[in-house]
């Protein structure tokens, strides 16, 4: 009973987190010089025109009424139409560029997770020795390594010296998207492996110090099942906290590797259409992000307690 | 027992001076002979701009000559386009960090010390604010008031104060409950001054180490957004544009590409060392 008081809270701060973001959006738009009245009577309009306009697209009436609106539409999936070009309704234009940032980033996490977690455990049961030292300092610089200084390296080693990988999407792809899609994932995982990397060896010493592996070295366990079953066990609970915050920020923060790969995603569009200053899609990306990482958040809340019984008797 | 040193720390701090002389002094640098150059190549320069004109009739040219890091695709000097960059870094990086350490420590006061209807809704919105992705909300915010320096400086200095928020919570919380603090406040002092005179001459340092660590974040944000082309936009000079800029003439000219990465890298690296030594020193003195 108690849980379900809890999570229906965490599910209640979600929805009102949602609804922040969307009056955040609002304001934006509101804050932004110009309309689509403005951006639809064009440059060289006369006053009276641009009044009109406005007149007919309702945007005169107060805040409130229009904000009311927006949201009602939002959440029936309607973003309305961009500004500029055929004036494509919003959403259309979301589902086109979205499985790509999908692909991306759920690539980029797996591999992330599975070496983070492979690292961090093979530093911590080398702890303080040449391997270990060597895997830190490793995880440190990728950690601090900003994408768009990575992405360049790797294009300039991979793509113009060894002539190996494609240096950016293009519209006819004769080698297929799997090989499009290698560099990007590579930059996008790097930060999150180094971070699971030092989480996962800093929990795993943190774990491995504790009395009853102790126990279990004394009984006999064997070694791998000593790491894997007693120890990872225990401390893979951050590391999947962690995992889900990296995800979150993955979705959201692709803007610099889809730019530089010019991988038609998510964050490409949100560039681009602030670059043009099309606020109907800015707003819908922004939207569905936030929504993206509060969800990604929701889940990990969630999942957390069906893995560890201690804090699903801590809630309670 | 010896103290081990930290070279870290003291690899940071060389660095950064070393970086403030170089913002500070890099433009003046052969100043003389670029200026004769430039006013050659274009006779009606009243005055040499560093950051603007040309310095060689070559494009491209290679580092070791005139320009000592060579020229980039419009002819104009590296060297002191990345010391102008390093201006703007710092000077961005700096502005946030202030406007974050005073409306985030305010804050984080205000949740611990203000009555408690009002506590709750302000810590709920720090963490609202601290989960909320940095980059998104920094570019909505770009997106609503438009690009440059300013902007930038709001929209980075909106989404770095609730980290310090957070800090100055959990630190109250274990100072208000210290002895003379105690004894202070059984001694009739008002709320004002035990803050001011007791609380935080106690933060100070470990507030400063992270403001340093978060500074690196704000100079990695600020040249993410001139390298997406929605911050500082050119022909002001950013390690971001200039990545940018180095990354179009990749296939020629890489190693232009080379120079603002680097320092951009190492900027971070040093900030990240000495907030790190700085917070292992504080560790140390209170163990």
């Amino acid at each position: 009973m108690q849980l379900a008081r809890a999570l229906f809270l965490r599910v209640l701060f979600g929805a009102l987190s949602l609804l922040f973001i969307s009056f955040v959006t609002f304001l934006a738009d509101e804050i932004q010089p110009g309309d689509r009245a403005t951006v639809d009577a064009g440059e060289k309009a006369r006053v009276e025109t641009v009044l009109r306009l406005r007149e007919i697209y309702g945007l005169n009436r107060p805040w409130p009424v229009r904000y009311a609106e927006y949201v009602g539409k939002t959440v029936q999936g309607d973003f309305g139409t961009s500004y500029y070009g055929v004036k494509e309704p919003v959403n259309k234009i979301i589902a086109r560029n979205f499985p790509v940032t999908v692909i991306v980033a759920t690539s980029a996490i797996t591999l992330a997770s599975i070496f983070g977690i492979f690292l961090g455990t093979l530093a911590s049961i080398w702890a303080n020795r040449v391997g270990d030292r060597t895997i830190l300092v490793g995880s440190t610089l990728f950690v601090t390594l900003p994408n768009f200084v990575l992405a360049p390296i790797l294009v300039f080693i991979f793509c113009l010296q060894m002539d190996y990988l494609p240096q950016t999407w293009s519209v006819d792809r004769p080698q297929g998207d799997f090989w499009f899609f290698i560099l990007p994932v590579a930059v996008l995982a790097a930060r999150p492996t180094a971070l699971l990397t030092r989480l996962t060896r800093a929990k795993m010493v943190e774990t491995m110090q504790q009395e009853f592996i102790r126990a279990c070295v004394a009984k006999g366990v064997p070694k791998f099942r000593l790491v894997v079953r007693h120890g990872l066990r225990n401390a893979i609970l951050p590391v999947i906290t962690a995992i889900g915050t990296s995800f979150g920020a993955l979705l959201t923060g692709s803007f610099v590797v889809e730019t530089v790969f010019n991988l038609p995603g998510i964050g490409f569009l949100t560039i681009d259409a602030i670059r043009k200053g099309d606020m109907p899609v800015i707003q819908a990306c922004v939207l569905l992000t936030g929504a993206m990482f509060i969800f990604l958040n929701l889940i990990v809340d969630l999942i957390l307690p069906l893995l560890d019984p201690r804090i699903r008797e801590s809630q309670v | 027992m010896k103290r081990k040193r930290d070279w870290f720390l003291i690899f940071g701090v060389i660095y950064l001076v070393l970086l403030a002389g170089f913002a500070t002094f890099g433009p003046a640098i052969r100043k003389a002979q670029l200026t004769t150059t430039a006013k050659q190549l274009d006779p009606t320069l009243r005055e040499y701009d560093p950051v603007m004109d040309r310095v060689s009739a070559k494009i491209h040219a290679p580092p070791g000559g005139e320009a000592i890091l060579g020229t980039d695709e419009l002819q104009r000097d590296i060297l002191a386009r990345l010391a102008a960059g390093a201006r703007i870094s710092l000077f961005v990086g700096f502005t946030v960090q202030v406007i974050a350490v005073v409306v985030g420590v305010t804050i984080g006061m205000l949740g611990v010390f203000a009555p408690r209807w009002l506590r709750g809704p302000i810590l709920r919105f720090t963490d609202g604010m601290f989960a909320f992705p940095d980059i998104l909300l920094a570019v909505l915010i770009i997106s609503a008031i438009g690009f440059g320096v300013l902007p930038v400086i709001a929209a980075l200095a909106i989404t770095a104060w609730p980290s310090i928020t957070r800090l100055t919570v959990t630190q109250v919380a274990t100072l208000k409950d210290r002895e003379y603090v105690v004894a202070a406040k059984a001694a009739g002092a008002p709320t004002i001054y035990l803050i001011f005179k007791h609380i935080l001459p106690q933060m100070t340092s470990v507030l400063m180490a992270y403001s340093m660590i978060e500074l690196a974040g704000t100079i990695l944000a600020e040249s993410t957004l001139s390298f997406l082309g929605i911050g500082v936009q050119p022909p002001e000079a950013t390690w971001g544009n200039m990545i940018f800029n180095a990354r179009l003439n990749m296939n020629s000219y890489p190693i232009e590409l080379l120079w603002p990465c680097l320092l951009l890298s190492l900027t971070i690296f040093a900030l990240n060392f000495v907030g790190d030594g700085i917070i292992a020193r504080s560790d140390a003195k209170s163990r």
